[in-house]
């Protein structure tokens, strides 16, 4: 296959818009966009502060610049990619994640920041497997589910062997610790059961299993506990466990209904701790406002109902595999970032997830990216497939 | 493109799952928005306040004190702009490259440093009051936990001349001794502030509002004459050097105002550093230091016996054969006078002279003369330990005492009071306050003690005292008729005269027409003579002549021809 389809597209402006749905793709850029923007707003100070970054007003720009260079490369990469082969790839990348997060795991391979170690050093950059087996999870479940399509009624052949697969995955999630990441991850790998039509009564029953399952997980780890605690009421012990939550809500308050401006933030100034990473919402809704804040909800709300609108369209072509995989990687986002915004906003307990497609970290950007690009690629072959061209 | 009616797909895979999960994402970012309204839209005040809890400060801006001023406008006190070096030792976790290069910085021992950024304190001073260009260079280290604040530092450019009189101040600003405590709620400002919010490590990053201006600190204008003050403080240190005495005050008083040119004491200090500095180096000694005056108080005796006795300029007394006994007590004259008149008496210095006349008079009245010069009260000028001396309550008093008082033993008084004394025979017989500040419009009469006549009189008989035959000769003024009186008292130590002196000397010039009293007074001259007309004349004229040609007053007198021989001293009273 000739590698040109989307420099074709380009050098075709006026026939763009028919081959890359215009409603994800510029919703996408404008995320990725104004993460960078915000991205340097939120990191100047402690950049400029640091020794470890030279005391360079723009090392986080720089490195998230480059981390947006090569995702939006390796995303034009991946557009070439056909679906199907992704299909073939799936159980494939799946291996290299379980195995990379069980090298995570491994004392001076994996690197620790702050009691958990989630990644891998890589020359100048880390590598964080967490990120990319997010991607291969829902390359892979939606692969499975594919292939047994037929068994998704039954417990024992549609249900157990994704189960077994998932836990062996969030255990070692678990070892790092990374929750938020586990958590994302078994509600792709479910969501992508559900999506794939599996029995709806066996489900709810799993859904309580689960949820009981979690309670327990938080109510045994007293580092779970305690970053439970901190969210049910941040003024509690606001300078000791809810010190970061009640920062991100006072960020929140300060910026009203305009927010303070653009580069304004004084939460940033070494109050509220991750602000270019975990954090990074609470700086926008101090400097942008309300307004600021409810723009990201509705981009990311966008590119979310793009993905399942893409995924239908791909199940109505009879495209099984992209159908799902462009949900799963609905999911994934909207879970993610739902997540990610709702702990900003001291709805969900704090528990260490960026924001897709905003916050600073390569293996997120590149991830996010990937999946974009597959996104767009399952897209076009429908297009392709509609005017009754080959894929 | 609506879904696929393949009955396969449709069972396996329902559209209405992918609807559902979507309705649920998007709830759930619904659920955001809502919660993000809530939050920027109207819990907005409770959150900013606990920002503002957080980060917002009031910052006091330190005002400048006020300067102090001689007479005409020079400096003799000012703050100026010093930077103190804090840190949080928390976060000041330096490397040992770090440290060493600050400690070089603020000249300090490594290890002190060490020590202070060891503290388990919030805040530590680590140095303080250095120099703005250090600061600076302590900043461009840009250390974490180490900061600096705005302080002020008095510096005083006279240095050790004008000590006394002006004192200093605490590290906090606080006057603590001299004018710098008398007039200190005057100097102080009143610091201002701001509302300002600090990023956590305490930088200011917003001026929130100005809650209140800083108030600089009044200036205040001394009556001290920088020029005369110098000439009475290099005279004074000269003559301590020359007669190795232990110290020493000298006072310039203006006759017509009251105020006090001079002032000044030795030993004394430099207020610019005052790192090892003595109670002794510290004493004002012009104010908290009484000593007998012995002769000099002679005069006061005579305008009383001028005003309410019947004495008169000439009447003769008898003080052969140059003792008197009172009581088991004996009075001596040092030479044998013979008959001499009242003005005599306080020429050659007569102690029986003076004891006779005091004797004729009742206790009463020398006690009410003695209470309205002053002697017994503090001035209440506002310095620091002034005392009154002592003057006991007449009805106590022994004929001795009488006859003693009468040349200035068995009372005490410091060396500003004297001065201030004989501003009675300097102005004609009115007492005015004493003022350290310049006044604008000078009191136009004080409180009566003598007569106009009476004043007059003591001084024509001052005045011989510096004429030849009188006790100093050194005294004189060229060019103006001068007017002053000899003191060589015994000490008292443990309540017994010893063998060591206080010399000293009041005058006043020109004497057709007061205008300066310049009192001197040298403790325990050991160089020779210990006569107050060898020791303590000298520096009165010197310092006398130089301030009335300060001042610019005319001649009253015909100047010296040069090549006149010295006059002799006459022998002098004990």
């Amino acid at each position: 296959m000739k590698l040109t389809p989307l420099t074709n597209r380009l050098a075709q402006p006026g026939r763009a818009s028919m081959e890359l749905d215009p409603l994800l793709l510029w919703p996408a850029l404008g995320l990725l966009l104004f993460g960078l923007v915000m991205v340097y707003s939120a990191s100047i100070a402690i950049a400029e502060a640091g020794k470890s970054t030279g005391y360079a007003a723009t090392y986080y720009l720089m490195r998230h610049g480059v981390f947006l260079t090569v995702g939006l490369v390796a995303g034009v990469v991946v557009f070439q990619i056909p679906v199907r082969l992704w299909q073939r790839l799936a159980p494939w990348l799946f291996v290299i994640g379980v195995l990379l997060l069980a090298l995570v795991l491994i004392p001076h391979v994996g690197r620790s920041v702050n009691g958990a170690q989630r990644w891998i050093p890589l020359m100048v950059v880390n590598l964080q497997p967490s990120e990319l087996m997010k991607l291969f999870v829902v390359l892979y479940a939606a692969d499975y589910t594919t292939r047994k399509l037929d068994d998704m009624d039954s417990f024992r052949h549609g249900f157990v062997p994704m189960a077994t697969v998932m836990m062996l995955v969030g255990g070692l999630l678990l070892r790092e610790p990374d929750f938020g990441a586990f958590v994302v991850i078994i509600c792709i790998a479910m969501g992508i059961l559900f999506l794939g039509g599996i029995n709806a009564r066996l489900f709810s029953i799993l859904f309580a299993v689960l949820l009981v399952a979690f309670a327990f997980l938080i109510l045994t780890s007293p580092y779970r506990r305690e970053r439970l605690f901190g969210f049910m009421d941040p003024w509690q012990d606001a300078f000791g466990k809810g010190y970061q939550l009640s920062h991100a809500l006072i960020a929140f308050g300060r910026g009203e209904w305009m927010g303070v401006g653009l580069g304004a933030s004084v939460e940033k100034l070494f109050y509220l701790p991750e602000a270019h990473t975990d954090f990074l919402l609470a700086v926008v809704a101090e400097e942008l406002g309300a307004v600021g804040v409810i723009a990201v909800i509705v981009l990311f709300a966008l590119v979310v109902q793009r993905s399942f609108a893409i995924g239908r369209q791909a199940l109505a072509l009879e495209r099984v595999y992209g159908g799902l995989a462009a949900q799963g990687i609905g999911i994934w986002l909207g879970v993610q970032s739902f997540i990610n915004m709702g702990v900003n906003m001291g709805l969900l307990p704090t528990k260490g997830l960026t924001l897709p497609m905003m916050s600073f970290g390569g293996s997120g950007i590149l991830a996010n990216c990937i999946a974009l690009a597959i996104l767009l690629r399952v897209d076009w072959e429908n297009r392709q497939m509609m005017r009754g061209r080959k894929v | 493109m609506r879904f696929s009616s393949s009955p396969v797909l449709s069972q396996a895979v329902p559209a209405w799952r992918s609807r559902f999960v979507l309705l649920m994402l998007l709830l759930g970012f619904a659920t955001l928005a809502g919660r993000t309204i809530y939050l920027q839209g109207f819990r907005n005040d409770f959150l900013r306040g606990k920002g503002e809890a957080r980060y917002e400060r009031v910052l006091e801006i330190s005002s400048t004190r006020g300067r102090i001023l001689d007479r005409h406008g020079d400096v003799l006190a000012v703050s100026t702009p010093v930077k103190s070096i804090w840190a949080i030792p928390e976060d000041a976790r330096l490397q040992p490259a770090d440290v060493r290069q600050l400690a070089r910085l603020l000249e300090m021992d490594v290890r002190e440093l060490d020590r202070r950024l060891a503290s388990d304190k919030d805040f530590v001073y680590i140095k303080r009051q250095i120099s703005p260009e250090v600061a600076e260079q302590v900043e461009a280290l840009k250390l974490p936990g180490i900061h600096e604040q705005q302080e002020y530092r008095r510096y005083y450019p006279s240095g050790d001349v004008t000590s006394h009189v002006l004192g200093f101040t605490g590290v906090e600003d606080a006057g603590q001794e001299g004018v710098e405590l008398a007039f200190n709620s005057l100097l102080v400002g009143k610091p201002g502030s701001r509302r300002v919010i600090r990023d956590r490590r305490g930088n200011i990053v917003e001026d929130v509002e100005s809650i209140r201006a800083p108030l600089d600190g009044k200036d205040v204008t001394l009556a001290l004459d920088s020029k005369i003050q110098y000439l009475a403080y290099s005279n004074l240190r000269q003559a301590i050097e020359q007669n190795r005495a232990r110290a020493g005050g000298i006072v310039v008083l203006d006759v017509r105002t009251g105020e006090v040119l001079a002032l000044a004491n030795l030993p004394t200090y430099n207020p610019n550093n005052r790192e090892h500095l003595t109670g002794g180096q510290l004493r004002n000694r012009a104010f908290t230091d009484t000593f007998e005056p012995g002769s000099t108080l002679k005069p006061f005796t005579a305008a009383l016996a001028l005003e309410k006795g019947h004495y008169r300029y000439d009447t003769v007394i008898q003080t052969a054969p140059g003792r008197m006994s009172i009581g088991p007590a004996v009075i001596h004259d040092a030479h044998l006078h013979g008959a001499l008149t009242v003005a005599q008496v306080i020429q050659k210095s007569s102690n029986v002279g003076a004891a006779k006349i005091a004797l004729s008079m009742p206790p009463e009245l020398m006690w009410d003369m003695f209470d309205s010069l002053g002697f017994g009260t503090p001035l209440k000028l506002g310095f620091p330990g002034e005392v009154g001396g002592r003057l006991r309550p007449w009805k106590k008093w022994q004929p001795i005492e009488q006859a003693t008082m009468a040349y200035g033993h068995g009372i005490s008084v410091t060396l500003i009071q004297l001065a201030r004394a004989y501003l009675a025979f300097a102005r004609d017989g009115d007492l005015v306050p004493l003022s350290l500040l310049r006044l604008d419009t000078p009191p136009i009469s004080g409180k009566p003690v003598f007569s106009a006549q009476t004043a007059k009189e003591v001084r024509s008989m001052l005045e011989m005292v510096v004429e030849p035959g009188g006790t100093a000769p050194k005294a004189r003024v060229p060019g103006y008729r001068t007017a002053g009186k000899t003191g060589t008292a015994h000490k008292l130590e443990g309540g017994a005269y010893v063998n060591k002196y206080v010399a000293s000397f009041v005058g006043l010039a020109p004497a057709s027409d007061p205008r300066l009293v310049v009192a001197v007074m040298i403790d325990e001259p050991t160089g020779g003579s210990y006569y107050g007309g060898d020791v303590a004349a000298p520096v009165f004229s010197r310092v006398m002549a130089g301030a009335l040609r300060t001042l610019g007053i005319p001649f009253d007198a015909p100047q010296k021809p040069a090549g006149t021989p010295e006059i002799p001293a006459a022998p002098e009273e004990m």
